[in-house]
């Protein structure tokens, strides 16, 4: 962690705005991306997403701001910048009528140092060995969607921008393409911005999000880690063989919060600190309450989702 | 240049990958020995013809009044798409997140357009040449391989100019249908005098060098060093705007 603090970022967004006529559809995005990180980029539909990633990588044009790729201008120096990304935006796109192989060769011309031992290696990294001297137009989405990250991994990139890179997969190729995301994000310090409407995703995949909505910036948010304050302390379900005596118990305590109980499945709902946990624990006792099972109730990324963006429709 | 080498060898292989382009060359190929037979099997009647070798028989095929215009139709209708199929596939993208101009992009094209023109110009000649050598003789002299270069060349510029066209509005629409539409349009105004003096500045009438040789200017005052002019200037014009419009737009 204190690793990925000193890492400069890969991906610098700085005030970016696109309008379109008197519509503005990204207005004054900022934030970074770190190398080793995988930030996912949340929001409802139309929210901004596939534009702030269409200017990242220079298919549309800023009207305001800038974008940096390893402190290279999206803007001013477009070539060196994009040869930093990798990157799929929408669909992986392909040439149907031509060979999985011919397509990777498609993009690796347009490198300056790309090798066939190189295209060679990623197509073992994603398993594309038995496909790829198959038509694309015979491919499945998902395998559309290996090749993607193939032809976007072969310049070695710093940063990889990945718009719905799970659009369909099948649950076992989600899994795979997390883990392989996750590795090359740790082991070869690549930065990794994703966007997802599967929030549970997100969740397993990302050690951040930005939320925009609206095409602002709505909350940055680690995930994972827990932020200071009351209205972060963690949630306890208990469940006891009385409950009114534990409530007893518990609104006695000054630093613990109770916050409803319920009498049919005999359980409590408090707010503690981990400082507090013995406490708590010793006044149910006290009070010969016993104890069946504390758990603790985690907000989902959707249930916060869902609070930052008003509950707007995400799919 | 090496860069610019391996986009130019990109787009050739987008052409050649494709079915399309060798239907596109086998009809021509058809074409062109279907018509040395035809005109064969009439020339001993009409003994008049003046082809004594496949040599001379190219001199009179290659303008656009005779297999130019086939091949014109056929490059026009193969590289509609150059620009436009790239939309229509959203392999834009995979295109323009490279390390490379959107200019050099739109160059290589363009250069791979003139390939596929020149190549279509080319089987035409060949095919030609074959059948007319055994219809009327494989010899020739120098003054009819000069002459035969000269309409072979001819045709070309001829297919450039519509080719150029289309490339233009392919580019400009997104559109593959438009463009062969527009391009194929063009052609047919080829054979279209208005007679009035600024038709002179017109396109379609210039597009058609051998003219001068065959029957003369189709206006008075026209050279073909004037039409040279003209077709540079359009063919500039189209370029200028396509590049224009393809550098700067967005893509959604």
């Amino acid at each position: 962690m204190t690793l990925k603090q000193t890492n400069p970022p890969v991906l610098k967004l700085s005030g970016v705005t696109k309008r379109i006529g008197k519509k503005t559809i990204v207005d004054g995005l900022s934030f970074e991306v770190r190398g080793g990180e995988i930030v996912g980029l949340l929001g409802p539909n139309g929210a901004g997403k596939t534009t702030a990633m269409r200017m990242m990588t220079g298919l549309i044009r800023m009207s305001e701001g800038d974008v940096t790729v390893a402190g290279s201008s999206i803007r001013d120096r477009f070539k060196e910048a994009i040869a930093q990304v990798g990157g799929i935006i929408e669909n992986p796109e392909f040439y149907p009528y031509m060979s999985g192989f011919d397509n990777l060769k498609q993009a690796a011309r347009m490198t300056d140092s790309v090798t066939d031992q190189r295209i060679a290696e990623v197509i073992g990294l994603l398993g594309l060995e038995e496909a790829q001297g198959k038509k694309v137009k015979t491919y499945s989405l998902g395998m559309r969607q290996r090749l993607g990250i193939a032809q976007a991994l072969l310049d070695r990139p710093k940063l990889l921008i990945l718009d719905e890179p799970n659009n369909g997969l099948d649950p076992a190729g989600i899994r795979e393409m997390r883990d392989y995301l996750k590795q090359i994000a740790h082991s070869e310090g690549i930065a990794i911005l994703v966007s997802s409407h599967l929030l549970s995703e997100i969740e397993q995949m990302c050690s951040r999000v930005v939320v925009i909505q609206n095409g602002r910036l709505v909350t940055e948010r680690k995930l994972g880690g827990r932020e200071a304050g009351a209205a972060d302390l963690p949630e306890l379900r208990i469940r006891v063989d009385k409950p009114e005596e534990a409530r007893r118990a518990i609104e006695a305590l000054e630093r613990v919060k109770l916050e409803r109980v319920s009498e049919a499945e005999s359980e409590v709902t408090c707010l503690a600190a981990d400082a507090d946990m013995a406490a708590l624990i010793d006044a149910l006792r006290l009070a010969g309450v016993t104890v069946y099972r504390i758990a603790e109730t985690r907000k989902s990324l959707e249930d916060e989702f869902l609070q930052w963006t008003g509950g707007n429709q995400i799919a | 240049m090496l860069n610019m080498t391996k986009l130019i060898q990109n787009e050739w292989l987008k052409q050649t990958k494709k079915k399309s382009f060798w239907v596109s060359a086998i009809l021509m190929a058809l074409i062109g020995v279907g018509a040395t037979v035809i005109t064969s099997m009439f020339s001993d009647a009409s003994a008049g013809i003046g082809v004594d070798s496949a040599v001379s028989y190219l001199s009179g095929m290659m303008t656009a009044s005779g297999m130019g215009q086939f091949a014109t139709i056929l490059s026009v209708v193969g590289t509609a798409g150059i620009v436009a199929q790239e939309y229509a596939h959203g392999t834009i993208k995979f295109l323009l997140i490279r390390s490379r101009g959107r200019g050099e992009i739109l160059t290589s094209k363009y250069i791979a357009a003139l390939l596929y023109t020149l190549a279509m110009t080319l089987v035409a000649a060949l095919s030609m040449y074959i059948a007319g050598g055994f219809a009327f003789g494989f010899g020739g002299t120098g003054a009819q391989w000069l002459d035969a270069l000269q309409a072979g060349a001819y045709g070309f510029v001829y297919s450039l100019v519509y080719v150029t066209l289309t490339f233009a509005i392919g580019t400009l629409t997104r559109s593959t249908g438009v463009a062969i539409g527009g391009g194929l349009t063009g052609t047919m105004f080829g054979g279209i005098i208005i007679f009035k003096d600024f038709y002179k500045y017109v396109l379609f009438p210039n597009a058609d060098l051998a003219v001068y040789n065959q029957i003369g200017p189709p206006l008075p005052g026209m050279t073909i060093g004037f039409s040279l002019i003209v077709l540079a200037v359009y063919m500039a014009l189209f370029l200028v705007a396509g590049y224009t419009v393809f550098r700067r737009r967005d893509v959604a």
